[in-house]
């Protein structure tokens, strides 16, 4: 598979394959929602089950000139009654992407989370990674966590590894190239993440990660910037062409992310990692596209 | 490069010598040692101690005492204090222990006015051991001298056997960081310190060496458990220097080899503005030599 560079060359490889997935969204009587779902449904990948209040989704579709028809819509006028149902329905195979609407974060993560009922296995990481398309990058970036794991412990950062990795996969990039930030590329006892970055470095070099190359620590401008790594004079198999970023903190992430799709015209597609089938929660601040690009991922990354 | 303790003797003959300042030198097991490395003409020896006792030993012993310059310093403190005086003057570059209580001793080099120590300096031990069934000499810290060394003590004894390493004519020396496995099991503190100091070294913050870790010994001195674990390894397999995760590790490491495989040695302490040299009576008369040779060496550089 030729890598896929772009957000659109996401969409474009969905459109292609015929890939189809069904989404179940929970509580969806949220107008940005149905917006991005239709849009994902007439591209012909998606197939949605709205779960929520009947008469309200179907309102909101017309006043954003939606034919609510084009959706399954299940009658539960109950926020956490239509978030469980829509996690049961996952767990059952009857959907293969679970999507928040309307519901609080909060009591959507609560279903996802349920021990006995939600999708995460036992003793999984949960964590969020990003698809970055940013104009002055010639490829795609994915980053993590910008939005569930404030301080990622040494385990959890093997995970988002891992994670940002299968992602990567996804997209054609066999072998991709992680580079674990920190404000500087020597390790530091002070900084805690940078030595959990030597030691992933090292457990990466006796096959312990597989499917990678990975070093660390890494300021930004090593990372992605080959210009950089020659002033520089570091020897890192990454040489400035990254293909994943591993933050050391969620605040550091955000900024990031976040920064870029406000001055460089960056757009997203980003998922919740760890759980058994894609759980798509999305900003509601993010833009039309952004939202689009969620599902899109969202399909790719479902089995 | 020197692959046998008895090269660096060669070593020395042929360059300049180098001065002994021995510590309360009142016996003849310290006398003996010193007198056997100044009859080689490796050093030249300053006795600090009994001048009476100190005649009387060479008169026993039939060591001629015109060879060595005498300090008298009868009480064991002071003697110790003088020899690092000496030092501390330009009038030595190796300091040894005589009759003197190990603790008298280093209290008079860690004296933070008078003493030897560099401040923040982190005092340590090398051994360099030579084993019939390795093929070059290979160079260990710490066997005795720092318990628990933590990551920033560790870094230190990495510099330190790169130092020694490269007296002895190694010039990238080749470092394996050991511990019980070379897979990183982030809840052994060996594994997870080797980790970082590997990729310290990456990043030049620890010079002049191939360093690798962690690494079990197997994979670090024996080819073909490298090749079998296939490592992808400079160091596996053919290291010239060993950190130990413990002082356990590699004191039962070393005294293993002497004991049990024929293994020849010399050690010092380093960290010190000089070498020192902490001989004890049960050493043989080589690792005695092999010590003082080791340590002027060292100086020398």
């Amino acid at each position: 598979m030729e890598p896929i560079r772009s957000l659109d060359q996401m969409v474009d490889h969905l459109r292609e394959s015929g890939r189809k997935k069904k989404i179940a969204v929970a509580y969806a009587q949220d107008p940005n929602t149905i917006g991005a779902i239709a849009k994902a449904i007439e591209e012909g990948f998606v197939e949605a089950v709205m779960i929520g209040d009947e008469e309200e989704i179907r309102k909101k579709a017309e006043e954003e000139h939606i034919n609510p028809d084009i959706f399954t819509i299940v009658h539960m006028p109950n926020d956490v009654a239509a978030t469980t149902e829509a996690v049961r329905m996952a767990r059952m195979d009857e959907v293969d992407v679970v999507m928040k609407g309307l519901v609080g974060t909060d009591k959507f993560l609560k279903a996802v989370l349920n021990k006995e009922h939600g999708l995460l296995p036992p003793k999984a990481v949960m964590s969020y990674v990003c698809a970055l398309d940013l104009p002055k990058y010639n490829k795609l970036l994915f980053v993590s966590d910008t939005a569930v794991l404030p301080y990622p412990d040494l385990n959890q950062k093997i995970a988002m590894v891992k994670y940002a990795v299968k992602m990567a996969q996804k997209f054609g990039i066999e072998k991709p190239k992680v580079a674990l930030i920190s404000a500087t590329e020597k390790p530091n006892p002070v900084f805690q993440g940078s030595v959990d970055d030597a030691i992933i470095c090292k457990m990466a070099d006796r096959g312990q990660i597989k499917d990678c190359i990975v070093d660390g620590p890494l300021d930004v401008f090593l990372a992605c910037d080959p210009a950089s790594v020659e002033i520089k004079g570091v020897a890192t198999p990454i040489n400035g062409e990254a293909d994943c970023l591993i933050f050391p903190s969620l605040e550091a992430c955000n900024s990031f992310y976040k920064g870029l799709m406000l001055f460089a015209g960056g757009e997203l597609g980003g998922l919740i990692q760890g759980t058994t089938k894609p759980v798509v929660v999305m900003s509601r601040s993010e833009s039309e596209k952004s939202k689009f690009y969620c599902i899109a991922l969202s399909v790719l990354m479902a089995d | 490069m020197i692959t046998r303790l008895d090269q660096i003797i060669d070593v020395l003959k042929n360059s300049e010598k180098k001065r002994l300042v021995a510590a309360y030198a009142n016996d003849s097991h310290t006398i003996g040692a010193v007198n056997d490395a100044v009859m080689r003409g490796i050093i030249d020896a300053t006795l600090v101690g009994d001048k009476d006792i100190i005649a009387k030993t060479c008169t026993e012993h039939n060591f001629d005492i015109s060879k060595f310059t005498i300090v008298h310093e009868p009480n064991e403190l002071k003697a110790a204090q003088k020899a690092v005086e000496l030092i501390n003057n330009g009038e030595g570059d190796m300091i040894m222990k005589g009759l003197v209580s190990t603790d008298k001793y280093m209290k008079a080099i860690l004296n933070k006015e008078k003493g030897l120590m560099p401040p923040k300096a982190v005092l340590s031990h090398v051994t360099v051991m030579e084993n019939p069934n390795y093929h070059k000499l290979l160079v260990m810290s710490d066997v005795a001298v720092i318990p628990q060394p933590d990551l920033s003590q560790k870094i230190a004894l990495t510099n330190y056997v790169i130092n020694v390493a490269r007296a002895l004519g190694i010039d990238k020396p080749k470092v394996a960081l050991i511990a019980a496995t070379e897979q990183v099991l982030p809840k052994m503190q060996a594994c997870v310190d080797a980790s970082i100091i590997s990729k310290m070294a990456d990043r030049g913050q620890i010079k002049n060496a191939y360093v690798d870790g962690p690494l079990a010994i197997d994979v670090a001195i024996d080819k073909e458990s490298a090749e079998i674990k296939k490592m992808d390894s400079i160091v596996a397999g053919d290291a010239d220097c060993m950190v130990f995760p413990n002082i356990e590790a590699g004191n039962v490491f070393y005294k293993t080899n002497t004991k049990l495989a024929n293994a020849e040695l010399g050690a010092m302490v380093v960290g010190a503005k000089c070498p020192a040299i902490l001989s004890s009576r049960g050493d043989s008369v080589r690792t005695k030599l092999y010590s003082i040779a080791l340590a002027a060496l060292v100086a020398s550089k």
